[in-house]
């Protein structure tokens, strides 16, 4: 994701790109140069080295909280890829540091910069659809190959439940409020690995259910899936339908070998929008699309999906940015 | 900068006003429109003056002006404007005839102003992308093109032979043979094409398949026809493109970037895209190379190479023989 970041940075003609902070050396070193920007071993070493305005942190989840507040109490405004933390007592102390330091956070729940989902949320908002009674949604692909399989560890991603269905979670919040309860199922040591796939119910507040499903547990691919049903219309979209620019690409020698390459471009990527939306944030002193509050109460609802799963009952959600766990 | 739109017979002409309000520094002053009550009906709407003859508008304070009118009309429009000293943004096609086209294109350059055709095509992001993939070499050299622009009856001044100069092929070979010779950098030599009226009880073309060949030996085949059920069909129509490389193949399908809406007051499903909006960017182009002085992504002339093929094939239909195309 710190590549994608990266990418999207330099595309920014506003914002300039000053440092890469990774453990990895080689990694600096080659991606450092390829983009021609300096690494540093450590954020402590960045911070006393380049002036910044801006952190952002693309780290392994279960670092983000320390990484949020070194930055924070350095005066810095932070962007942090989702989930915002891994426990609830972290996201409130990162939010706490913010406030205190009187600085920003964006949370990364970059499908609110995703063209087909806000064009969804509004024709739920501008009332197309009429009374909404179901929401079904689909994300994942293959296991997700991260530093030293970080994601495989529940200490560390929090599992699929708090890593990849929390952008549903958000989105489907965006557009209907806050959850009431959640029922949960997953196929996590069913089968092989660390890989999982899970099936999560979900009750709104406002009345709509929704079904959201989640797997790192395909033989390949990634995509994304969405369908809205209400009283007066349905809309349904997905990303492994076949998009405007569809290649097959001769391969080495072979007679028949060959490479497949869909691709959906648009002007401005979603995660160019999400970090240029930041740039306005912090220019103006505005509230963000996405609040710090917002991520807390998508991570509550991830949580509750795991605790669901864990405990085989469904769980009722507190209030909005309710009670510690 | 000031603009004035010569007519909205062509719907187009709406979605270009909309786009012309989100350009900062570019006002629509004008609308000039014979026909009193669309004209004024538009003019109230985009917040501009209302002027009946066209003519009247060139006297106005202008610096481009946008033409919409039906196709025969467009080529008086755009030399009056030209030779004014105003900018053009002239509807596809061209003309109707090859004489009227040249007129163009020569007015503009005796005015030393922009003639652009207006081929949103080459705005489309998808579209723009697979030229870049082509300039780079990706699928080696092109071998081969099968493309479609369907759309449903438009009717109207659209289906009149004298105000539109053709049917389905006039209406819609352009937009693909602009596509075809921006990929391979080369003119369409020889065209063959089948046309007919076979969907609609109409007196102009509605079907036409065409069989192209370019000066560089890229054989093409291309569907202009207005064959999509006008009310069952879930959008306006389609612009895809199969590009065949000694490399691999691409299919583009422009506008894949929809979602699905199901409306049961609506009687049918629906697309509603949401990719980058072509016009828009179409737009922000022109006035951009009228700032900077620097020439048009698509100009009169490319405008008159596409006319001249739909009309190469329309000879070609009536002859039922292949017809070359002299540059
Ligand atoms: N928004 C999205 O669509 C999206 C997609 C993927 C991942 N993410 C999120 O982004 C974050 C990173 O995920 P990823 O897939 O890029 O992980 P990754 O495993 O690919 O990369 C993590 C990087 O962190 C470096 N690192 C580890 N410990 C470090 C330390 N102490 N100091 C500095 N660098 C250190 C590693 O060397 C590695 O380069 C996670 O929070 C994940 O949930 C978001």
């Amino acid at each position: 994701m710190g590549f994608v970041h990266a990418q999207a940075w330099q595309a920014i003609p506003e914002a300039q790109l000053v440092g890469l902070v990774d453990t990895d050396p080689n990694l600096l070193k080659t991606l450092g140069e390829s983009i021609g920007v300096s690494g540093f071993p450590n954020l402590d070493t960045a911070l006393r080295e380049v002036d910044v305005d801006i952190i952002d942190i693309c780290l392994p989840t279960h670092l983000h909280r320390e990484a949020a507040e070194a930055a924070l109490a350095a005066g810095k405004h932070v962007i942090c890829e989702k989930p915002l933390a891994l426990s609830l007592k972290d996201a409130r102390a990162i939010i706490d540091a913010a406030a205190a330091a009187k600085k920003q956070i964006l949370v990364g729940h970059v499908l609110r910069f995703f063209r087909v989902y806000q064009k969804a949320r509004q024709l739920v908002l501008d009332h197309t659809l009429g009374q909404i009674g179901t929401i079904k949604t689909f994300r994942g692909g293959s296991y997700p190959k991260g530093w030293h399989d970080w994601y495989g560890d529940p200490a560390k991603s929090g599992t699929l439940a708090t890593d990849l269905l929390i952008h549903d979670f958000d989105f489907l919040m965006w557009c209907f409020g806050p959850v009431e309860r959640v029922y949960a199922k997953s196929l996590a040591g069913h089968i092989t690995g660390a890989a999982d796939h899970v099936l999560a119910s979900l009750r709104f507040k406002s009345g709509p259910i929704a079904h959201v499903e989640g797997t790192w547990a395909y033989p390949k691919g990634f995509s994304y899936a969405f369908e809205i049903a209400g009283a007066d219309g349905l809309i349904h979209f997905d990303s492994a339908d076949k998009g405007p620019i569809h290649t097959l690409l001769r391969s080495g020698s072979e007679r028949n070998a060959s490479v497949e390459v869909p691709e959906s471009p648009v002007e401005i990527s979603p995660y160019q929008a999400e970090l240029a939306h930041f740039l306005e944030v912090i220019t103006h002193d505005a509230l963000p699309v996405v609040t710090a509050e917002d991520g807390y109460n998508a991570l509550a609802v991830s949580l509750a999906v795991r605790d669901s799963i864990q405990s085989g009952e469904p769980v009722l959600l507190p209030g909005r940015t309710g009670g510690e766990s | 900068m000031n603009i004035a739109i010569f007519s909205f017979a062509h719907m187009h002409a709406y979605s270009y006003a909309r786009s012309l309000k989100d350009l900062p520094g570019v006002t629509l002053k004008v609308v000039a429109d014979d026909d009193v009550e669309r004209g004024r009906q538009a003019a109230e709407t985009f917040g501009a003056r209302y002027v009946r003859d066209y003519q009247d508008a060139l006297k106005e304070p202008l610096d481009a002006v946008i033409v919409t009118s039906e196709n025969s009309r467009h080529a008086e429009m755009t030399v009056a404007a030209l030779q004014a000293g105003l900018h053009v943004l002239c509807e596809k096609p061209i003309a109707t005839r090859i004489e009227d086209g040249h007129r163009m294109v020569q007015a503009a350059h005796d005015a030393k102003k922009l003639l652009q055709m207006a081929f949103p095509m080459r705005y489309n992001i998808p579209a723009a992308r697979l030229k870049q993939q082509l300039d780079q070499g990706r699928l080696g050299r092109i071998l081969l093109m099968n493309g479609t622009n369907h759309g449903k009856n438009p009717g109207g001044w659209f289906i009149d032979p004298v105000l539109a100069g053709g049917g389905a092929v006039m209406d819609h070979t352009v937009h693909i043979v602009d596509l075809m010779r921006w990929y391979t950098g080369s003119e369409v030599r020889e065209v063959y094409a089948e046309i007919d009226t076979r969907f609609h009880p109409i007196g102009i073309d509605d079907t036409g398949l065409l069989t192209l060949e370019f000066e560089n030996g890229v054989i093409a085949a291309l569907d202009p026809s207005w064959s999509r059920p006008q009310r069952s069909f879930p959008t306006w129509g389609d612009v895809t493109l199969e590009v065949v490389g000694t490399e691999g193949v691409t299919h583009l399908d422009a506008f894949a970037q929809h979602l699905v809406l199901y409306k049961e007051i609506a009687g049918q499903a629906q697309h509603l895209g949401w990719g980058d909006d072509p016009d828009l960017r179409m737009l922000e182009s022109f006035i951009a190379c009228i700032r900077a002085g620097t020439p048009p992504l698509a100009s009169g002339h490319d405008g008159l190479q596409a006319t001249q093929v739909a009309l190469a094939c329309y000879e070609s239909a009536r002859l039922a023989r292949p017809v070359k195309i002299s540059q």
